[in-house]
């Protein structure tokens, strides 16, 4: 009983968050699933069961599929980009130099504005006419033409991916570093006693021990990526065409846009369970991988 | 651990519970006090605007001038989506203010959800003017009041015009096309055009061809009897080979932003763009020595005479649960009285069309308000389609990008959107 009653107590202190997770996750999530087995509009509030009428449309849908092919592109694009550029960076400024501490700052800042802010100023930089900025330089140093960048349905998609990898590079350089100051320096000590190299105490030594960083970064990079909306939103506003519409955005815009909420449920339900799955596989293999290494 | 676990998901199953108990059922809420009878009780109304306070302000001045007793709980949000999004959020937890704003965008969500007071019987609306009627009515009962209109074109640079030899202001497509093929060999950007709405290239070539012919069309359309392959594919075609093939309109165009495109027509880098009233201040505040006019999109067909795009204003509505009808009534009556009406063009800068008002039109929306406006040469699709404005709209800016970089042909643009009202109808 005594043992009871102290749990009891521990749990008291997770109750506060319980409730604010219930309220701002759990209830709108049931509250979606249920509506999507109904033809909600958004303004009149009384509605009719419809069955599974909305789940049989999705994927019909032309711009939910573009979406799709969109999203997993720009979500496994971006996920390999910033690895591969963010461990490098990692590493570099892990050594130790006089201005190391102003260099992670000046990395970590472009995460701190939200995306939306930073492809504003991104759609200044890129605008596709010759006096936008980057257009401006090239001529200047180059004497190229004007380009595209957010206009044309490759070069749009490309930027997208850059920027968000501009963006989220330095963040995710600071998780590995944090990860890399816990590995031994007796481990690179001996290597160096053994006459290991650089670049081969980077590879037998710091990339395992950085493995269980590596799953965490990944699995926030892939759902983060599956999730986007800000960026491509006010970089390109989902064109030219369907080219850049995020599942996210058909969401938006099949229920708010288009007053159909239940089709949009019944997509943000699926769109769940799809992200779920990508994110349970992607935790369970890297995990698996973490042990294989080490 | 099992235990505490189940106790967890006990606990957020009884919170949801009770949160979806708390959704179901709340009509009376907000305000306090009752009736409101008496001219001299103290009342507050809540408005959510459209225009921000800046632009109301001398509305709201006058009005609490003239009935010192009421004051205003004044809130703005700014057209359309953001407007739209919250309004839509206030009505569905009824919270929304006693005067809001209908817009071609959300009138049949507001009418139908049964919102909005009927004002068809009220003395001030016989200051609104009867083309402003149907946009804001449904079954001959109108819901809002409006007491403005507007109009847009293509603005033209005058002085490129000269340089390039273009003489005279475009009268016919054909003129028009070869005005713009003369501008770029003279080395100036004829057009530019971001491709992010039903344009108003568009719009006027649809009244040209189609509208002029077939007046009823938009509402055969949505009773089934016309498609869009009938009344767009002749437009789209004619957008397509004469602006898209002769690298008049380009694909790169889709990345601009309204605000740089205005920018560059002030600084004379581009001749034209298709603009309204709205951007008339910052042209002359951004180069005050620009010397510019506005003229209708020139039509193909020569009997169809030229189209601006235009519609109503927005109207004026009151929440059908207010608890101050009558002060609200006071308020709409305001507005239509010749003091309000000049009060709002004062703030607004709005082009007032209504009944017995002599309004002020700048020099270079002359021709878009008497020419256009006035003889009702100007076609919305976004009032003169009937439903799912919002969805057609989004599939028209996605069909016309696609178009403008060879992905679809006009047959499978105006199919596309066939294929989306059917889909909307049936949804």
């Amino acid at each position: 009983m005594g043992k009871l009653l102290r749990q009891m107590k521990f749990q008291l202190f997770l109750l506060p968050i319980l409730l604010i997770y219930t309220l701002f996750s759990i209830y709108p999530l049931l509250k979606s699933v249920l509506l999507s087995f109904t033809n909600f509009d958004g303004y009149v509030k009384t509605y009719d069961f419809v069955g599974l009428n909305n789940y049989m449309k999705i994927f019909t849908d032309d711009a939910l599929v573009s979406g799709i092919s969109f999203t997993l592109l720009f979500a496994f694009a971006s996920t390999i980009l910033i690895t591969v550029l963010a461990i490098p960076l990692a590493i570099m400024l892990d050594q130790n130099f006089w201005s190391k501490n102003v260099h992670r700052a000046i990395f970590f800042f472009p995460s701190i504005p939200s995306g939306l802010l930073l492809a504003y100023i991104w759609g200044f930089i890129l605008a596709p006419i010759s006096s936008g900025v980057l257009n401006g330089v090239l001529e200047a140093l180059f004497g190229m033409g004007p380009q595209p960048w957010t206009s044309d349905p490759v070069l749009a998609k490309a930027s997208t991916i850059v920027i968000t990898a501009w963006a989220a590079t330095g963040w995710h350089a600071v998780l590995y570093l944090a990860f890399l100051q816990s590995i031994s320096k007796d481990y690179y000590e001996a290597a160096a006693i053994d006459g290991a190299t650089r670049w081969q105490q980077i590879r037998l030594i710091t990339l395992p021990l950085l493995a269980p960083a590596m799953t965490i970064s990944v699995m926030l990079l892939l759902t983060g990526g599956l999730k986007v909306f800000e960026i491509p939103f006010a970089l390109t506003r989902g064109g030219p065409g369907f080219e850049t519409h995020t599942i996210t955005q058909v969401i938006v815009l099949r229920g708010i846009s288009e007053t159909q909420y239940g089709l949009a449920s019944a997509m943000s339900v699926v769109f769940f369970l799809i992200v779920l799955a990508i994110a349970i596989f992607q935790v369970k293999f890297m995990q698996k991988r973490e042990e294989r290494i080490q | 651990m099992k235990k505490w676990a189940g106790l967890s998901m006990a606990l957020v199953l009884a919170i949801t519970l009770v949160l979806s108990g708390c959704g179901g059922n709340n009509a009376e809420s907000g305000g306090e006090g009752s009736g409101g009878q008496s001219a001299d009780k103290k009342v507050k109304l809540s408005i959510l605007s459209w225009n921000n306070e800046k632009e109301m302000k001398p509305v709201l001045d006058g009005f609490t001038e003239k009935y010192p007793n009421i004051t205003f709980d004044f809130q703005t949000a700014p057209p359309v989506k953001d407007y739209i999004a919250k309004l839509q959020t206030m009505l569905l937890s009824d919270t929304a203010t006693d005067l809001f704003i209908i817009a071609a965008e959300n009138r049949n969500e507001i009418i139908d959800g049964g919102y909005a007071l009927d004002l068809t019987n009220e003395d001030f609306m016989s200051v609104m003017i009867d083309g402003n009627k149907p946009m804001l009515s449904k079954d001959g009962k109108t819901y809002a009041f409006t007491q403005t209109g507007w109009a847009g074109g293509l603005f033209y640079n005058k002085d490129l015009f000269a340089k390039a030899g273009v003489e005279g202001v475009p009268q016919t497509w054909d003129q028009f096309i070869d005005a713009s093929l003369k501008l770029k060999e003279a080395g100036i950007i004829p057009l530019y055009d971001n491709m992010q709405d039903v344009t108003t290239i568009h719009n006027g070539l649809f009244g040209n061809m189609t509208l002029t012919a077939n007046p009823e069309f938009d509402t055969k359309l949505f009773e089934d009897q016309a498609t869009f392959a009938e009344g767009w594919t002749e437009v789209f075609k004619i957008w397509k080979e004469d602006l898209i093939d002769n690298k008049i309109l380009t694909p790169d165009m889709i990345g601009l932003t309204g605000d740089q495109i205005v920018n560059e027509f002030a600084l004379g880098k581009v001749a034209m763009f298709p603009g309204g009233p709205w951007n008339i201040n910052t042209l002359e505040e951004t180069n005050p020595e620009l010397n510019f006019g506005m003229m209708a999109i020139p039509g193909p067909n020569e009997a169809g005479g030229n189209y601006f795009a235009g519609a109503p204003g927005v109207g004026f509505a009151i929440n059908s649960k207010t608890k101050y009808k009558e002060e609200s009534l006071l308020f709409l009556q305001y507005l239509a009285s010749p003091e309000g009406l000049k009060a709002f063009e004062t703030g607004t800068g709005a082009l007032i069309t209504a009944n017995g008002f002599e309004g002020t039109v700048h020099p270079v929306m002359e021709s878009a308000y008497n020419d256009g406006l006035m003889k009702s040469k100007v076609y919305l699709p976004m009032v003169s389609w009937s439903r799912h404005q919002e969805a057609l709209r989004g599939q028209f800016v996605v069909s016309i990008q696609d178009l403008s970089f060879g992905k679809i042909t006009p047959e499978q643009a105006t199919e596309a959107l066939d294929k989306k009202l059917k889909e909307m109808e049936n949804k």
